[in-house]
């Protein structure tokens, strides 16, 4: 790679990582994204959990794949169309910068929220229900890959032209809520019919809760290596997704 | 390179509806270029293929000598935008908007936050640099919007709109500024539909028209190519019923128009026809108040040009009455 490569390479790593801290000082603490992010998947969980004849230390892994999948995928659908209807996402689109470095911006914003609203479950879990970490490097890739898969995710829907987050959260639910009952969130993927288990492997939930269930000791149906593959490559299919549906607003804009 | 801004049969399809239609012209560095249209006329969409906000459909267009297309990031390294929304952050202070975007365009640390320091005083912002913006007024957030625009020391500064609907004094403070801006040496493409804002600030205009542009000059060539519209501006201490009906009879008169007090007769005899007023005046015992000759406006070429009339409807008939060609609805080249 030349100097100059290299040189316009930090370039874009710099203003990416701006568009990011600019989006967790404006967003984090909107009312959608509180609302999608946090209060979303917590009561989701305990209306599913409270009462079943399971222990809670089993059910910190469900806790910590659906924090990840909601507080991950609903930033970019607050950010995106809030911005358009204020007219500074086209700040961006007239900045000196890629798109790509736009959208990993972006992206970034939503993973630092994921991350961050899914560590309160691991640190729950182990402080008063007695979960333990058994596999670190499990853990890291689960909350590294799946908060990127899902906040490109969310990047992806929020090209979906629009001037509020409830006009991009609607279409986005009709997609995460049906994800929840195909993945082994509340019925573990080994206990689904054969013709569900090869649904579940097509959804990247799935391979979240996989990945959590065996970082915390418990039993990854499809194996930790294929959950990573599975996750990856929907990350990169989301953000690729995402990117080519914002090429296409700009030119029908 | 003399040329800022070059566009050639830049074009714009919504669907089937053609926004902007092969529309090519040519900016001078260091003029004061204005985009004049009504509203709907292809303006804003043109601002926005040239800043890389929307992609042409067909056409090419370059910017201080980088094409919009092959070398956007160039491109945009070189440009200002202040777009007709003041697109500010508004749960940002003003030091912080101007501070993001110097980090958008990767200035150094030092550079940005004395650029951001000099601006905001510039704009007399400084002492409420630390106040989120959605507590300012629109005149004060548009200055934020110009002030977050010159942060990069652009080439070339683009205004959609930058006066629409503010009060007089942001006017004439934005106005002042775009005149020293230019001073200093900074291309200015301003779009908007005030005629008179164009009159008065421009080197060039072009009018925008249906997606096409109708004519570009500079605004007193423009005038000098309608020159046949002169009228005399008349007003009375009283006036009656049918006054205006009386000076439509005044020979040489081709039309009339009340404009508040004052009477504006159309005409291509001005001398005669103020001889025709006195003997009007005096016949009906009126006292003349003012009376003077007009030369025909921007607004009469924009009238002319676009086949749309803002302020005077009727000095389209004038065409018709007397003949001298008609409307062209905004379609000649």
């Amino acid at each position: 790679m030349s100097i100059e490569h290299r040189s316009h390479l930090r370039r874009e790593v710099r203003v990416a990582w701006a568009i990011t801290m600019k989006d967790m000082r404006t967003y984090y603490t909107q009312p959608p994204s509180i609302m999608f992010g946090i209060l979303f998947p917590f009561s989701l969980f305990l209306s599913f959990s409270i009462g079943r004849n399971v222990s809670l230390a089993s059910q910190i892994p469900v806790l910590i794949s659906q924090t990840l999948f909601f507080a991950s995928s609903s930033i970019g659908p607050v950010v995106i169309p809030t911005e358009r209807a204020n007219q500074t996402f086209d700040r961006f689109i007239t900045s000196p910068v890629s798109l790509l470095s736009i959208l990993m911006g972006k992206t970034l914003a939503g993973v630092i929220y994921g991350v961050g609203i899914s560590l309160i479950p691991v640190l729950v879990g182990i402080a008063f229900f007695g979960s333990s970490i058994i596999s670190l490097v499990a853990l890291i890739a689960c909350f590294a890959l799946s908060s990127f898969a899902f906040s490109a995710l969310g990047i992806m829907f929020a090209s979906i032209p629009g001037q509020t987050p409830g006009q991009v959260m609607m279409p986005l639910n009709f997609v995460r809520i049906p994800l929840l009952f195909i993945s082994g969130v509340y019925t573990p993927v080994r206990d689904l019919p054969l013709l569900m288990q090869l649904v579940s492997l097509a959804s990247p939930l799935t391979h979240t809760v996989e990945l959590a269930r065996y970082a915390t000791g418990g039993d990854a149906f499809f194996g930790p290596l294929l959950n990573v593959v599975v996750l990856t490559c929907y990350a990169v299919l989301f953000l690729f997704m995402g990117i080519r549906f914002h090429v296409m607003n700009q030119r029908r804009e | 390179m003399e040329n800022a801004i070059e566009t050639k049969d830049l074009t714009k399809y919504y669907g089937d509806f053609l926004a902007v239609d092969h529309v090519g012209f040519e900016v001078k560095r260091g003029e004061i270029f204005g985009f004049l249209g009504p509203n709907g006329a292809g303006k804003t969409t043109t601002i926005r293929m040239l800043t890389g906000a929307s992609t042409p459909t067909e056409g090419s267009a370059s910017v201080m000598g980088f094409d919009i297309r092959s070398r956007p990031i160039e491109a945009k390294e070189q440009m200002g935008i202040v777009p007709d929304v003041s697109n500010v952050y508004g749960e940002l202070s003003a030091w912080d908007n101007l501070i993001f975007t110097g980090k958008l365009y990767d200035m150094p640390k030092t550079f940005r936050e004395s650029r951001a320091e000099e601006l905001l005083r510039m704009f007399g912002l400084y002492e409420r640099r630390d106040e989120r913006v959605k507590g300012f007024s629109r005149g004060m957030k548009r200055r934020v919007c110009i002030a977050m625009a010159l942060m990069n020391r652009a080439g070339i500064l683009f205004l959609d709109e930058p006066t629409s609907g503010l009060d007089v004094q942001s006017v004439l403070i934005i106005r002042d500024l775009v005149r020293k801006l230019n001073e200093q040496g900074l291309t200015i493409f301003v779009t908007t539909h005030n005629i008179e804002e164009a009159s008065q600030m421009c080197d060039r205009v072009a009018i925008i028209n249906h997606g096409r542009v109708t004519a570009i000059d500079t605004p007193e060539r423009l005038k000098r190519m309608v020159e046949s519209l002169q009228s005399v501006e008349v007003a009375f201490d009283s006036t009656f019923p049918g006054t205006l009906e009386s000076l439509r009879a005044l020979p040489g008169v081709g039309e009339v128009v009340k404009e508040g007090d004052k009477f504006r007769l159309f005409t291509n005899d001005p001398p005669s026809v103020l001889a025709s007023i006195w003997g009007f005046a005096e016949g009906k015992r009126l006292r003349v108040i003012t009376l003077s000759t007009l030369g025909p406006s921007l607004e009469d070429v924009f009238v002319k040009l676009t086949g749309i009339s803002p302020a005077t409807a009727s000095a389209q008939d004038l065409y018709r009455v007397q003949g001298r060609g008609k409307r062209d609805g905004g379609r000649r080249q």
